[in-house]
């Protein structure tokens, strides 16, 4: 930047000598530094004269020699100013320069921030690449691969409701922060988290990169990894994310160089854009009655759950409850989001108990009411996802946590770095592959040279292209074809007896016998990234009922079951993606359900007589929302167990009293939102009030 | 630097306190409000040495509150360029390292740690290593830093800092 070069001029009328040089070329020298020693020629030698640096900055080149003589008017020596390439809270960390003040250096050299914790710290885009370059490097002799992880739901998860102090493998912290009174933060680590960071910690460099706060993220980051070992600092939470609903925007400024040695590990694609790069991961849920603490749009839930509390009325909550549906129509729907709606829904009720004429029965009605409407879709959840609590002898609630997903992601991850660094070698090192080709390479191996037919999984209406699970199919690397074909290995069926279940009866034994596999197994070869044992999933005749509730994971958020789908994901018409249920969604309803609906619907009449109209309308909304969920809130089952289906039923009816009274407590210990109209008037006495009741509890603590 | 400066406080008193106690009360809230601040004149107040005198209390109208204008020496903390100062590291990445000087915290460019310093970040902790490996820094070692740069915020004072220079760096106890 020639601009930023300036001239050390002759400082002296006379032409002066140059006795001694303090500063070598290309030094460094701050402001007030002595740049050099001299005398005027007219003077006695023994008179020198200490010249300093008028500013910071480096010396590009020194033009007079010690003991030449220089004319006024001549350059001495260049002084390039400081360029700032490191600016720390808008002060420059060479020079010291404060830059708010400095007019003429408008212009922001450093822009990037590529410390993780420290957005304030930021680079200039020259030293950023500077040191990705370095970083790439070290990577590539280490023979390492960055890998982003995410917290919430992926390694951990969190909630803040209150849970049994002696739950074994709960870990609890306080966050307290300034301005509001803290949280108790109750985390569960996902079984085998410490293995696998310690796995993974060997082939990758480990950032965490969450939506959480910071102090949360950090918390977290503490009890997963004590001595630093694993993350070091390389924490980027919410607060330095630049867009709050995507991290994919941090990924420049931590990697300048490219993203291509970066692997993410999300059990959200959309907050990542549907990276290629990205490995989605199966939610892990452990408190039911939580989703993602720190989900990105958890915004509309929080405002929700606020306005509905504080006027009380409910037609806030169904405004609110629209935008949370609509706000993402793109985006996949998310077990989080339904937890959120079912938040909302359940609020509702207990709001209605409160106003209305007749609170004992309305209030019978309502719990009965939903209780049942969750209570088909958690069942299931419980049975196949939900650990089992087990009291043992010292007082320890042991959880029976069956969640196994890390042992095959960390597999997935070494097949990853292997697939990287054979590559790399194969190329001589001279290129460096990019990971963003590689993990869709590793994937569409699971299943090549499969062929796959498709039986009652895709709608008829439907191009066999735009299904879910041809996108699933396609991302492993199989063929999927309409109909029977040569090399046909694998028939997907919904149920027993379609026409094609049939076909494959018929087809040679032997060396071509088809394969005949409910769709979880589908769904769990793209899980694991593996292809999994067919005999594990075998199409059986009874299967019929139980299929009639959508399976879990059919419905369960395509997350589980399709990650990095090649296409962004397109919404199915409906949850499950099933035919039945375009013909009619109330099939896949139990016959409680259906009469739980017809109860509602009765409430609303009964109700709209007394009450307004505007408050018969989200009761309307519930409806809706009753029928669309249930895609979300069914987590995708893992059972290499054969008779699951029916062990599941049974299940199903067992806990399903004792669930009741186990849900209940827990649920309404949410805070429900309380009848404002008692709100005190805000007036000026009442703040004072408050004020010194903050005062008061201020000198008790003390 | 530390001064020894005299200050004012102003205390909002509750009713409730009103009493035989009221004096210690006063005392014991000034300590609890001032003690630990920073304001960008003064700088950190480190502590409260003598309360020197307690004004007329004023009630305010409507209210109750009671104002007592509190006169109180304390010891301040105030970072000025130029200072040298020991400072423990608490963090160290390949952009520079961070070190707290007591309640200040302060960031050390790696342009201005000394060029035969070099990053290793595949040893835990990452540190700044020499060559010659005979000069390690990394996290909870104590340097000497000199400060370049103060940012005084109405709530705090950042500090660039540098060791460039004769005698800074790794202090060895």
């Amino acid at each position: 930047m020639a601009d930023k070069t300036m001239p050390i001029f002759v400082p002296s009328e006379k032409p002066a000598k140059v006795i001694k040089w303090k500063v070598k070329q290309g030094a460094f020298v701050s402001q007030g530094q002595i740049l050099f020693l001299y005398n005027d020629s007219s003077g006695s030698n023994s008179d020198l004269k200490k010249y300093k640096a008028a500013r910071a900055g480096t010396i590009s080149t020194i033009k007079v020699k010690e003991g030449d003589i220089a004319e006024p008017g001549t350059a001495v020596a260049e002084l390039e100013a400081c360029q700032h390439p490191t600016v720390m809270k808008e002060m420059c960390a060479e020079c010291g320069a404060d830059l708010r003040t400095d007019e003429g250096t408008k212009r922001d050299v450093a822009v990037v921030p590529m410390v993780h914790s420290v957005p304030e710290l930021k680079v200039s885009e020259e030293l950023a690449q500077k040191l990705g370059r370095e970083d790439a490097e070290r990577l590539l002799k280490d023979k390492k691969l960055v890998l982003l992880v995410d917290l919430d739901q992926t390694l951990v998860h969190t909630t803040n409701d209150n849970v049994a102090p002696n739950l074994k493998g709960v870990l609890h912290f306080f966050l307290r922060s300034p301005g509001c009174p803290g949280r108790w933060c109750h985390t569960r680590l996902r079984p085998r988290t410490k293995e696998f960071l310690e796995g993974a910690a060997k082939n990758y460099e480990l950032h965490v990169c969450t939506f959480g706060a910071r102090q949360y993220a950090h918390a977290v980051s503490d009890l997963l990894d004590p001595e630093k070992k694993f993350f070091s600092h390389r924490i980027l939470s919410r607060d330095e994310c630049f867009d709050p609903r995507t991290k994919a925007a941090n990924l420049k400024a931590l990697f300048p160089c490219g993203d291509n040695m970066v692997c993410i590990i999300d059990d959200r694609e959309d907050v990542w854009r549907h990276a290629t790069n990205l490995i989605h991961v199966r939610p892990y849920s452990f408190f039911q009655s939580t989703g993602d603490i720190n989900a990105p749009p958890s915004l509309p839930e929080e405002k929700s759950k606020v306005i509905a509390g504080k006027n009380g009325s409910q037609l806030a909550a169904a405004l609110n409850q629209m935008p949370i549906l609509d706000v993402e129509p793109e985006k996949e729907v998310e077990k989080k989001k339904s937890d959120s709606d079912d938040e909302v829904v359940k609020d509702k009720p207990n709001e209605d108990k409160l106003k209305s004429d007749n609170p004992e029965a309305e209030q019978k009605k309502s719990t009965v009411g939903d209780s049942d409407k969750s209570e088909g879709q958690n069942v299931l959840e419980n049975v196949c996802n939900e650990p089992k609590w087990v009291e043992t002898a010292d007082g320890q609630i042991e959880v029976e946590d069956p969640d196994d997903y890390l042992i095959y992601l960390e597999d997935i991850l070494k097949r990853i770095h292997k697939h990287f660094y054979d590559l790399y070698e194969q190329t001589g090192g001279k290129q460096i592959p990019d990971l963003k080709t590689i993990i869709p390479e590793v994937k569409s191996k699971v299943l090549s040279g499969t062929s796959l037919v498709f039986s009652g999984l895709v709608p008829t209406h439907q191009r066999l292209e735009t299904s879910r699970a041809y996108q699933v199919a396609r991302s492993l690397g199989a063929r999927v074809t309409q109909d029977y074909t040569e090399g046909s290995t694998h028939l997907v069926a919904v149920r027993a007896g379609t026409a094609k279940v049939n076909a494959s009866r018929r087809m040679g034994e032997g060396k071509n016998k088809v394969h005949v596999v409910t769709p979880e197994w589908l769904w769990t070869c793209a899980e694991r990234w593996e292809r999994v044992d067919e005999r594990l999933y075998p199409l059986q005749r009874q299967t019929q009922s139980s299929s009639r509730r959508p399976p879990a994971h059919c419905s369960s958020p395509p997350p589980a079951p399709a990650p990095p789908a090649p296409t962004p994901a397109l919404r199915r018409r409906t949850p499950s993606g099933r035919f039945m249920d375009t013909l009619n969604p109330l099939l896949s309803f139990s016959s409680d359900d259906i009469a739980d609906m017809d109860r509602e619907v009765e409430d609303i009449f009964n109700e709209s007589d007394e009450s307004s109209s505007d408050e018969s309308k989200p009761k309307e909304d519930d409806l809706d929302d009753e029928e669309n969920p249930p895609e979300d809130r069914l987590i995708s089952v893992e059972n290499d167990d054969t008779c699951s289906q029916d062990r599941l039923q049974e299940l199903n009816e067992a806990s399903s009293d004792s669930e009741l009274e186990d849900n209940r407590p827990r649920k309404r210990a949410r805070p429900s939102s309380p009848p404002s109209d008692d709100e005190p008037p805000d007036d000026d006495d009442s703040s004072w009030t408050l004020m010194g009741a903050a005062l008061e509890r201020g000198f008790l603590a003390d | 630097m530390f001064y020894h400066l005299s200050l004012e406080h102003e205390i909002l008193l509750h009713p409730r306190y009103f009493g035989p106690q009221l004096l210690d009360t006063v005392k014991q809230k000034l300590y609890t409000e001032v003690e630990g601040t920073c304001t960008g004149k003064y700088g950190f107040v480190i502590a409260v040495t003598t309360i020197d005198n307690i004004g007329a209390g004023l009630i305010q109208p409507g209210q109750g509150f009671v104002v007592y204008p509190v006169k109180y020496k304390a010891i301040v903390f105030r970072p000025f360029k130029g200072e040298v100062l020991d400072a423990i590291v608490t963090q160290v990445n390949k952009v520079g390292m961070f070190a707290q000087i007591g309640p200040l915290s302060c960031f050390i460019s790696h342009h201005s740690i000394p060029a035969d310093m070099e990053f290793c970040p595949n040893v835990n902790p990452p540190c700044y290593k020499s060559k010659q490996e005979d000069n390690v820094i990394q996290e909870e070692d104590v340097i000497r830093l000199k400060i370049v740069g103060t940012r005084v915020d109405a709530s705090g004072i950042f500090a660039i800092g540098t060791l460039m220079d004769d005698y800074l760096g790794l202090v060895t106890q």
